[in-house]
């Protein structure tokens, strides 16, 4: 369970903090025993130092003792820091606000360098001229906006053993489902 | 926030006017194709189903889904053993042909056969063209014999004989193995030959052949092959090179001399490249440029191509750090073959880098599909 810092707690027992916070940090004391000591604290602190240097006929006194203990509350809530806790309110805003920017600046270098990445993806460049290649589940010729495609419908990829003739011919083998035969597709250049 | 509504109704907009566009309709195969095949054929057409065959709007594009089974007879008295049929259409006759290959056959006289094409075209949608979509012709068929019928556009001839050569040779490999070591001999093999398969790696290559020459950048370097040699090869390499660019290769040419007494009239040539790291690929076959060679005895001639080869894996480009090359197919004026034998592909360790045969390929998947027992029967139909 991850406690609110102290500072929150002086604040809560102080009534200064926020609505949200103060909703949060009352959940949270609902079920921990140790915060709400530690609020009990507080609160005993912020009751006993009004009462050390009140003098009833000076009201400026009075008026001084109450900013005296605010301030000494104050810097008691600063000093005190518990090193192996996170505070609650970092964790739920601050940490996931952080989370969510570094994922999306990683998610946009990672996508810049596969789009940009220089020579590591052949590109489709326009070819004047007659172009075979293999594509999943085939393999294809073709020249400008028309392609002639020879299927090996059925074969697992890893299946189909494709060979290449340096003079313009591409060819995929394979063992057809259906027929049980050795099918062997070509495609030319020529 | 305006800017952002624009964007999104003319997002909308195109999607609704590609779903509009991206209509489909059921394709005729009496309008869509066309099949040759002679009367006098030693192979006769029975008859052709097309299954889910369609034509498909894409934008400007029309994509043409074509799945045909045809059935032919056949109608000699000696047994098949290969079939090619050319896959020709009129749309895309500038941009090159096709053909479907059937090898390791074994048909009787008389019995029927399915070969299969599945096919795509894409076309602009502008062009209209009479006529059928595609035409189906039979360029060749191999008998048991090594007897040959038909057109050989194609040089399905010699093809047919490479891969029936190839086909006898691993056929008596296995069966020799099973009769040495029995059915877990036989077992064993085949079950490394399943494990070579599936631990060879295979390259994506992209093949351009150009129009023209094109002002294309100088290459980073000249890279020299290095030769495997195999002993009683009819034919050995000299010397040979390509042009290297990262992962492009361009005009590789190799030197190579008849060692035989017979005169060639084809050589083929396989051509091997190791990346950095030193993993080695079978990236092409260096054919004989010249349809007309001859080459007697003693006598040199020169394997040239000038296409352009960029060489990748799982869409990222293979570098090129070597080159090796083999002598994988020979053909004598007389119609004959070479292909290496298992011991000059085990001896080089080419075992591991080079495809199986067919016929391997076949009667490995047998024995994956219906276990050893059926692969012994099929050996002993042979």
């Amino acid at each position: 369970m991850k406690h609110p810092s102290q500072e929150t707690l002086a604040l809560h027992a102080g009534g200064d903090l926020g609505w949200v916070a103060g909703w949060r940090t009352g959940r949270h004391l609902s079920h921990c025993d140790q915060c709400r000591e530690e609020v009990a604290a507080f609160r005993g602190l912020r009751e006993v130092l009004p009462d050390l240097n009140e003098i009833p006929e000076v009201a400026w006194n009075r008026l001084a003792s109450e900013m005296k203990a605010n301030i000494r509350l104050g810097l008691a809530a600063g000093e005190c820091v518990r090193a192996e806790e996170k505070p609650l309110r970092h964790t739920l805003f601050s940490g996931a606000r952080t989370a969510v920017a570094v994922a999306s600046v990683v998610a946009l270098l990672v996508t810049g360098v596969m789009i940009e990445r220089p020579g590591q993806r052949p590109a489709p460049a326009a070819v004047d001229g007659v172009v075979l290649q293999s594509t999943r589940g085939g393999i294809q010729v073709f020249d400008g906006a028309r392609a002639l495609r020879l299927l090996h419908t059925g074969v697992k990829e890893e299946n189909v053993i494709r060979s290449v003739g340096a003079q313009g011919s591409m060819r995929a083998r394979y063992v057809d489902p259906e027929t049980g035969y050795v099918t062997i597709n070509n495609v030319y250049a020529e | 926030m305006r800017s952002d509504s624009k964007l999104r109704v003319a997002l909308f907009s195109l999607l609704g006017a590609a779903g509009l566009l991206a209509q489909n309709s059921p394709l005729e195969s009496r309008d869509a194709v066309k099949v040759n095949i002679p009367q006098d054929s030693p192979v006769n057409f029975v008859s052709m189903t097309m299954g889910e065959s369609r034509a498909t709007a894409r934008g400007a594009a029309l994509l043409l889904d074509l799945h045909m089974s045809l059935e032919l007879r056949n109608a000699s008295p000696n047994r098949i053993h290969g079939v090619v049929l050319r896959v020709v259409s009129q749309e895309v006759a500038a941009g090159g042909k096709a053909s479907v290959a059937v090898p390791s056959l074994n048909i009787k006289p008389g019995d029927a056969f399915p070969v299969r094409i599945d096919l795509q075209l894409i076309r602009p949608t502008q062009v209209l063209a009479g006529g059928p979509l595609v035409q189906v012709d039979l360029d060749g068929v191999l008998f048991q014999d090594f007897s040959f019928y038909g057109q050989d556009r194609l040089n399905s001839r010699r093809l047919l004989t490479v891969w029936e050569t190839e086909a006898q040779r691993d056929r008596e490999y296995f069966k020799r193995v099973l009769a040495q070591s029995g059915s877990k001999g036989l077992q064993q093999e085949v079950l490394a030959s399943l494990a070579r398969q599936a631990d060879q790696p295979q390259l994506d290559v992209r093949v351009i052949r150009r129009r023209a020459v094109a002002a294309t950048a100088a290459p980073e370097r000249t890279a020299q092959f290095a030769f495997v040699r195999f002993p009683g090869a009819p034919v050995e390499p000299i010397d040979g090179s390509a042009e290297i660019s990262g992962s492009e290769a361009r005009a590789p040419r190799i030197e190579v001399q008849n060692q035989s007494a017979r005169t060639v009239k084809y050589v083929e040539m396989a051509w091997l490249v190791s990346d950095s790291r030193g993993q080695q690929y079978m990236a092409a076959s260096l054919p004989a440029s010249d349809a007309e060679l001859y080459l007697p005895p003693g006598k040199t001639a020169r394997l040239v191509q000038d296409t352009e080869l960029r060489f990748s894996r799982r869409n990222f480009p293979v570098n090129i750090d070597k080159m090796t090359g083999f002598v994988s197919q020979v053909e004598f004026a007389d119609g004959k073959v070479w292909v290496p034998n298992r011991q000059n592909l085990e001896n080089a360790a080419l075992l591991n880098i080079v495809a199986p045969s067919a016929e391997e390929q076949r009667l490995t998947d047998l024995y994956r599909r219906k276990g050893l027992n059926a692969l012994v029967e099929e050996l002993k139909k042979f």
